[in-house]
């Protein structure tokens, strides 16, 4: 069974996501695309800030990945995101790569996911 | 109903936008504070805002603060979007100035709601803003005939001369009073001579610009008032406003009757630094010689010299029935 398709490993809800939109598919395109576009540069922009020991840097981005990954219902790598952001606001540094190695994998099939549903909603 | 969505996840922001235009919000995004205050500053601003909490240049909160330092605008509703859920960060939210609040993700039915309770605020406003306007409407006008009322108009005159003498201008204060009006009500009731002054009032509004002041004195005497007027032109203003009440007969449940005026004129640049009140004295002094000499009639009040009657083109005392 496709991811795309609710099989276990599924990273989106879409069940949930279709609601959210309404069953607008023209709408939920939108959001995927804009989900491509921007998720890589946010994810890399948290790798750099964990790298470089900026908490401050590290707690904004995760913010904004955790709202951008709720509003996809992704909600497991949403609350991976919201942990980061408690852990680097509370400038707990040492904690930060161990926590960003875990949301990484999380995500690991998340695009690939969204470019299956893609192709398969595309007529 | 207009709305403004802040935020700077363009995910979110393209989502609320959707779900906003299907409920037929006519919708307005930005992606910063700075905008959103922008936005709302502006004349015709939507009265409705979603803001998210964490935005580049200005937070949510600021936004608040910033749109509620400015009282004389219209009331903005405004919601903030968080994902922040903690206690303190929704007091603070409140506090500064945000109505309401919504946790992120949205539910679309949820925000719709909190929407509506928004409007229902905002229309409550504008019945309590009307209220207040008609209020003060009631307090400076006439109700007879909806001109300035006699305290305002007394203001204004205090307000005008004290301005020409700064720009050494000069303001024109006639003073009219309808001939014989007694006899109008006497012979065809009140409700005939409220109609007449209606008229009166219609008439001498149509013949002034539209920043000249005309008010009800008293029964049936008016205060007009020509800003930055020259002399000459006032003279000749006076006469029009004469003719005005004069030359059309007034119709009437009683049918048409003819109605005249006579009319004491005073130029403030003629009279130095007076008080209103001394002003107003020599001005009803001209506007009484304007009775003895026929009524129907322009006379100016000028200091120490015999009063002069305007030159009246037409023959004074015509009278319509």
């Amino acid at each position: 069974m496709n991811k795309a398709n609710g099989s276990e490993a599924s990273c989106v809800n879409w069940s949930e996501l279709l609601a959210r939109v309404d069953n607008d598919r023209e709408l939920l395109c939108d959001l995927l695309s804009i989900f491509k576009r921007e998720f890589p540069e946010h994810l890399q922009a948290l790798r750099n800030a964990v790298a470089c020991n900026d908490s401050a840097l590290a707690a904004r981005v995760s913010h904004t990945l955790k709202g951008m990954l709720a509003n996809m219902a992704v909600t497991k790598a949403a609350d991976y995101a919201s942990r980061l952001e408690r852990l680097a606001r509370a400038g707990e540094i040492a904690s930060l790569g161990g926590a960003f190695d875990a949301f990484e994998k999380e995500v690991q099939g998340l695009l690939p996911e969204m470019e299956s549903y893609t192709a398969e909603a595309r007529p | 109903m207009k709305i403004l969505i802040a935020d700077d996840d363009a995910l979110s922001r393209r989502l609320l936008e959707k779900t906003l235009e299907r409920a037929a919000y006519a919708v307005t995004t930005v992606a910063d504070g700075r905008r959103a205050v922008e936005v709302l500053s502006k004349p015709d601003a939507p009265r409705l805002a979603l803001l998210d909490w964490m935005m580049p240049e200005l937070d949510g909160p600021e936004v608040c603060r910033e749109i509620r330092k400015h009282r004389e605008q219209g009331y903005v509703y405004m919601i903030l979007l968080t994902s922040r859920e903690s206690k303190e960060d929704i007091v603070a939210g409140l506090e500064s100035g945000a109505d309401d609040y919504l946790v992120k993700p949205f539910d679309a039915d949820e925000l719709k709601a909190r929407l509506r309770t928004g409007e229902r605020i905002l229309h409550l406003e504008d019945r309590l803003v009307e209220a207040r306007e008609q209020m003060r409407f009631k307090a400076t006008h006439d109700p007879l005939t909806f001109l300035w009322n006699r305290g305002v108009i007394m203001d204004l005159m205090g307000r005008e001369l004290t301005r020409s003498q700064r720009e050494h201008g000069c303001t024109a204060v006639i003073l009219g009073d309808l001939d014989h009006f007694k006899n109008v009500n006497d012979t065809h009731g009140h409700l005939v001579g409220d109609q007449v002054l209606r008229e009166v009032a219609r008439r001498l509004l149509q013949s002034v610009r539209s920043y000249d002041f005309v008010g009800r004195y008293g029964g049936e005497e008016f205060l007009t008032l020509l800003n930055n007027c020259p002399p000459v032109s006032a003279l000749v203003r006076a006469e029009e406003i004469r003719k005005a009440i004069c030359t059309r007969p007034v119709q009437t449940d009683a049918g048409p009757l003819g109605i005249t005026m006579s009319l004491g004129v005073l130029l403030s640049c003629d009279w130095g630094h007076r008080p209103a009140d001394e002003l107003l004295r020599e001005v009803d002094a001209a506007l009484y010689a304007a009775k003895t000499a026929g009524r129907n009639c322009v006379m100016q009040a000028k200091p120490e010299e015999p009063r002069e009657r305007v030159p009246t083109p037409q023959p004074a005392g015509e009278h319509f029935r």
